[in-house]
């Protein structure tokens, strides 16, 4: 499905924000996928995520190793993860090009700068997933501020309630930014929901001494 | 889900992460709203919500039909047994350059009701399946809630799934590009009478001197992108862009 598209926010709170997608195509490429990926996540690693999950387990906000996601890993793999700077993705990307695993790797973030790097790599992108915004009903929408953190999960799984009770938390002094932004995206249990971006989202909640 | 009455110690940690506000705590014990809860998941996991008693646990026939439906579709970590195809929707542009799902003078276009936040029913979902199967949509076989429909030519909901409440439910088909102004048109004017909100994607392949054909429409239409999108970089094999006469 699309969970890593309609992530919302300033396109200056987007800028940093990228979600890395390499997934095998049932049917088609996956046989002998398994092995490939568990290198591609050793790669990831290496370059420095902000976040990594298997909805069959859980991500590393939850607590479990690269070994545990790595294991869990299944027949039709996987992998997504979230990275907090362009110069990491531009990275990865070239480490997947070098690596030629014959795997469709998607990156979500700011589109010019996507498709700049991958010019510069001399990558010619297939096709793209645009976000046409949200329709309908949306007075019945919370605030800005509140959807720029639910829709870093786009399974639905971080409750506008509980960022609207971790924010009061960070207002009144009783949570640190840190601490608050792993608390809201530990619902994610993909591993897409980037807790830098969180972090820097939640600053301006801290009461100035 | 259900909250086991002898284990809750009405601590209220539970109730901000259910994203439906289902659960509330009254003379010191927390219950779940049946109507309101969408089968989620979030509060029966260990890892995600503390509860301090571990109290959560699965409502008997929770995985049947027709309630099943909430349960596959809004949790993402179950796979589905009620329509027997993993996720909410496909794999759409993620293995694009590998499938050619959706190849040159194509769109892909996912309606995905009740995100963010909202949630939808079906009732909701076919509000949006019964308008675009009027211009003709055919709707995605490899869509999960394409398989609920009893008749995809009218984009009718199989009626025993109609009270069911979703985190979202996710329209999804593919047209010539031609038919792009008709279809924003289409779902411009369906989004009018819902309940609910959707986000709204748009899949296309880049041309060879890397422009998007889509653009120019959706300028015409006065539709602006967001500036984030989804890139599959092309470097999935077999490569497949175009599409041959003997596929269409
Ligand atoms: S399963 Fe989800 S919707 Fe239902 S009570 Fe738990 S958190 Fe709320
Ligand atoms: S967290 Fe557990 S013990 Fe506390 S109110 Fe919720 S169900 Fe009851």
């Amino acid at each position: 499905m699309t969970h890593t598209l309609h992530r919302r926010g300033t396109d200056e709170s987007l800028k940093n924000d990228y979600v890395l997608l390499v997934t095998a195509a049932s049917g088609i490429n996956h046989v002998g996928s398994l092995d490939k990926l568990r290198k591609v996540l050793e790669v990831i690693w290496e370059v420095g995520p902000a976040n990594v999950g298997s909805q069959h387990l859980g991500t590393i906000l939850q607590g479990y190793s690269l070994e545990e996601i790595k294991a869990a890993l299944n027949e039709v793999p996987r992998i997504r993860c979230a990275f907090s700077s362009k110069e990491k993705v531009r990275e990865i990307i070239r480490r997947l090009k070098e690596l030629d695993l014959g795997i469709s790797v998607t990156v979500e973030g700011p589109t010019t700068d996507i498709v700049e790097m991958s010019n510069e790599m001399e990558i010619k992108p297939h096709s793209v997933n645009l976000s046409l915004d949200i329709w309908g009903k949306k007075e019945d929408l919370p605030s800005e501020e509140i959807l720029e953190f639910v829709t870093m999960c786009g399974h639905g799984l971080v409750s506008q309630y509980l960022v609207k009770e971790v924010t009061e938390d960070v207002k009144n002094g009783k949570k640190t930014p840190e601490k608050a932004a792993v608390e809201i995206g530990i619902p994610c249990v993909c591993g897409i929901y980037n807790p830098d971006r969180a972090i820097e989202l939640l600053q301006k909640y801290v009461p100035q001494k | 889900m259900l909250v086991d009455q002898e284990k809750c110690i009405g601590c209220g940690v539970c109730v901000p992460y259910c994203p439906a506000a289902a659960i509330s705590v009254v003379d010191e014990k927390a219950s779940i709203d049946q109507e309101a809860c969408l089968e989620c998941g979030n509060c029966f996991r260990n890892d995600v919500v503390p509860c301090p008693t571990e109290a959560f646990y699965e409502k008997p026939g929770i995985y049947e039909e027709p309630r099943g439906i909430r349960r596959f579709f809004s949790d993402p970590t179950t796979t589905h047994s009620v329509t027997k195809v993993p996720g909410r929707g496909t794999e759409e542009v993620k293995t694009n350059d590998v499938t050619g799902r959706i190849c040159r003078g194509e769109i892909g276009v996912a309606v995905e009701l009740g995100r963010p936040c909202l949630g939808t029913s079906m009732t909701e979902f076919e509000k949006m399946t019964t308008a675009l199967a009027a211009i003709g949509v055919v709707f995605e076989e490899a869509n999960p809630l394409t398989q609920l429909l009893i008749d995809k030519k009218k984009g009718i909901i199989d009626p025993k799934y109609k009270n069911e409440k979703l985190v979202s439910a996710i329209v999804e088909f593919s047209a010539p590009i031609e038919r792009l102004t008709k279809i924003m048109e289409t779902i411009k004017e369906a989004a009018k009478s819902l309940d609910t909100v959707f986000s709204l994607d748009l899949i296309c392949c880049f041309e060879a001197d890397g422009t998007l054909p889509v653009l120019p429409v959706l300028q015409n239409m006065g539709i602006k992108p967001r500036v984030n999108s989804k890139v599959n970089l092309g470097l999935g094999r077999p490569y497949k862009i175009i599409r041959q006469p003997q596929e269409v």
